[in-house]
């Protein structure tokens, strides 16, 4: 196939200007990274749970797949995001403050001090937070509600959702994939971050959650796996979904590593419980996460 | 619309979903979720507006959850269920995505009690009262009667906290015309050797046991308390003050129950009144029978309680 001068010219800059935008997505990520890091230094919080999905959550809030900002909190049309793996509390903070939904200075001062305002858990009072959420298994049935009555309204926002992969051991996760599909809620995106391990363990060491993908599809759900810490794969997928025609509801399982980017903490079967405490974690995760760069 | 006379002689859910029902046809935004329970006046409901009507299937962790998101996104939601079902089993979900969030979800739930008495504990709701007045914000309405019940639905609609209504199963169509749904009790008084309060259609019961006093020359006010929450603890206690001896009576565990809610109150208030409660006692739930045989098994009938209060009495 042939191409024009021009239309040559076109498909140059369209992707230069996607591995700009692509730049800056990975430098953002290594930014939140980095933060998450310095958060959990200073404040506690579920480090490694956090480290999983910071790809995915800046796909989801810095590329132009979700249509939620500080300016539109409060627009009904506005897409929704539910933090159904609240214990990556670190992640959701470092990102919601970073893209203004509230001051810095928060976290500082309330994330898991005084007040609590920003606890260890989200609380639907924290802006840019939907729903309250902490105790797994619920977020999929809350926006399977949310998506019905979208639908019900004829309104048109996505709904987006993490979770994580041992959140799918609880059955209310697979109440609520059936009854997603049954509603035809195609208006619902959902993102396993497929890290394969626990609070205390590998999953395949007590459970028998491998093959994500084809369980989804059998419950009638449009199913993709990728790479978790691939921004540009993320951001394709995401884009094709809310895209699609197709009245599936939709899931991405992204294979992630539990504490991506520290290395005492990656793929450590006990890291869900570990923090970055000492003096040497802490210089050893600060060289981490400088290394990505 | 229904009149009165139509609306007391059906089961206590017909009464409320039918009276519902007429709320509907102004309100696009009423939903009923159900788990896979029905009801005569359901069929109704979901042949008239099948998109305000959603069999949810056992799942009832999810049809919770569901309705938190719907009443996020302004639906007005009513969880339909049997009490056992729809109480214990999904009670995480009760707590976290309705009452800690604050949505004015309402549980309608039937099967107060012993009132599936011969389908065994697994049907039993003896424990409900007690499990939900823990819920912070949650609101508790058991009333006595059809027709109390279907008054029930404009209350539901006006209040944006989350609700639980305790219903019986079965016809109750003795009711009272002149009640205030806002003081949340009603009150008869003979007299003040005696306060009897109950809750539930167990009043009636109540009933049957002051006419026997009655006859003893024991003369008893009767309260039916048919908000257990929140208590309204300003005219209760303007009642109990003008009473020495207190009796409650519930089908339901004396473990957190009605007799529990008076016990606190008069603890709380310090009133100086003597308290009897009649109950399911500990070791006693998990049985079977037809509800007469359950009852007087327990004693909760009006001939063995009145012995026990003229006895207490002397």
């Amino acid at each position: 196939m042939s191409h024009s001068n021009s239309d040559e010219k076109k498909h140059n800059n369209m992707n230069q200007s996607s591995n700009t935008s692509l730049e800056i997505l990975m430098s953002k990520s290594s930014e939140i990274r980095k933060d998450v890091v310095e958060i959990s230094i200073a404040h506690g919080g579920h480090a490694a749970a956090s480290l999983s999905c910071v790809e995915i959550m800046v796909t989801l809030y810095y590329s132009e797949v979700m249509n939620i900002s500080p300016n539109n909190i409060n627009d009904d049309s506005r897409d929704r995001y539910i933090h159904s793996k609240g214990h990556a509390e670190n992640v959701l903070y470092s990102v919601l403050s970073d893209r203004g939904f509230f001051p810095r200075e928060w976290i500082n001062k309330y994330y898991r001090k005084g007040d609590c305002r920003l606890g260890g858990h989200p609380d639907k009072d924290i802006p840019g937070v939907e729903v309250t959420t902490g105790s797994i298994g619920h977020g999929l049935g809350i926006a399977v509600g949310m998506a019905l009555s979208a639908k019900m309204d004829g309104k048109k926002h996505f709904h987006f959702v993490l979770m994580g992969d041992a959140e799918c051991t609880e059955g209310s996760v697979w109440e609520a994939a059936l009854s997603a599909s049954y509603h035809k809620l195609s208006n619902i995106i959902a993102i396993i971050d497929n890290n394969a391990i626990g609070a205390s363990d590998f999953l395949s060491n007590y459970s028998s959650l491998d093959k994500l993908e084809d369980k989804w599809k059998t419950f009638g759900w449009n199913a993709v796996s990728c790479d978790g810490h691939n921004i540009k794969d993320l951001e394709s997928i995401f884009k094709s979904m809310i895209k699609s025609k197709s009245s599936k509801p939709n899931i991405v399982i992204a294979h992630t590593i539990k504490g991506k980017g520290v290395s005492f903490l990656e793929n450590n079967p006990m890291g869900h419980v570990m923090g970055i405490n000492t003096e040497s974690e802490i210089s050893r995760a600060r060289k981490d996460v400088d290394g990505l760069e | 619309m229904l009149s009165v006379s139509e609306i007391r002689n059906m089961q206590m859910r017909d009464a409320f979903i039918s009276k519902l029902y007429e709320k509907v046809k102004h309100d696009k935004d009423i939903i009923i979720l159900s788990n896979d329970y029905g009801a005569i006046s359901l069929d109704k409901f979901r042949n008239d507006f099948p998109d305000q009507y959603i069999n949810a299937g056992v799942s009832e962790q999810n049809i919770i959850s569901m309705a938190a998101g719907m009443a996020i996104a302004g639906k007005k939601v009513f969880v339909y269920s049997i009490a056992s079902f729809i109480v214990t089993r999904c009670l995480e979900q009760i707590k976290i995505d309705i009452c800690s969030q604050q949505l004015p979800v309402k549980i309608i739930a039937v099967g107060a009690g012993y009132a599936y008495s011969e389908d065994g504990p697994t049907h039993h709701a003896c424990e409900d009262i007690a499990i939900m007045r823990t819920l912070d914000g949650m609101q508790i309405y058991s009333p006595s009667n059809a027709v109390m019940t279907s008054n029930l639905v404009d209350i539901s609609l006006n209040t944006s906290m989350p609700m639980y209504i305790r219903m019986d199963k079965g016809i109750y169509s003795n009711f009272k015309e002149d009640i205030n749904y806002d003081l949340g009790l009603d009150v008869d008084s003979l007299g003040n050797d005696l306060c009897i309060i109950s809750t539930g259609t167990i009043h009636n019961v109540a009933i049957d046991l002051s006419r026997i006093l009655f006859e003893n020359g024991i003369k008893s006010t009767i309260v039916d308390l048919f908000r257990l929450k929140p208590l309204n603890t300003k005219l209760l206690s303007k009642i109990l003050e003008d009473h020495t001896h207190v009796v409650t009576i519930e089908e339901h565990t004396l473990n957190g129950g009605l007799g529990s809610i008076v016990a606190d109150h008069i603890l709380d208030s310090a009133l100086n009144c003597a308290l009897r409660r009649f109950g399911i006692i500990e070791g006693g739930i998990y049985g079977y029978g037809v509800r007469e045989e359950v009852r007087k098994k327990l004693g909760l009938n009006a001939l063995d309680m009145s012995k026990s209060v003229v006895d207490w009495l002397k």
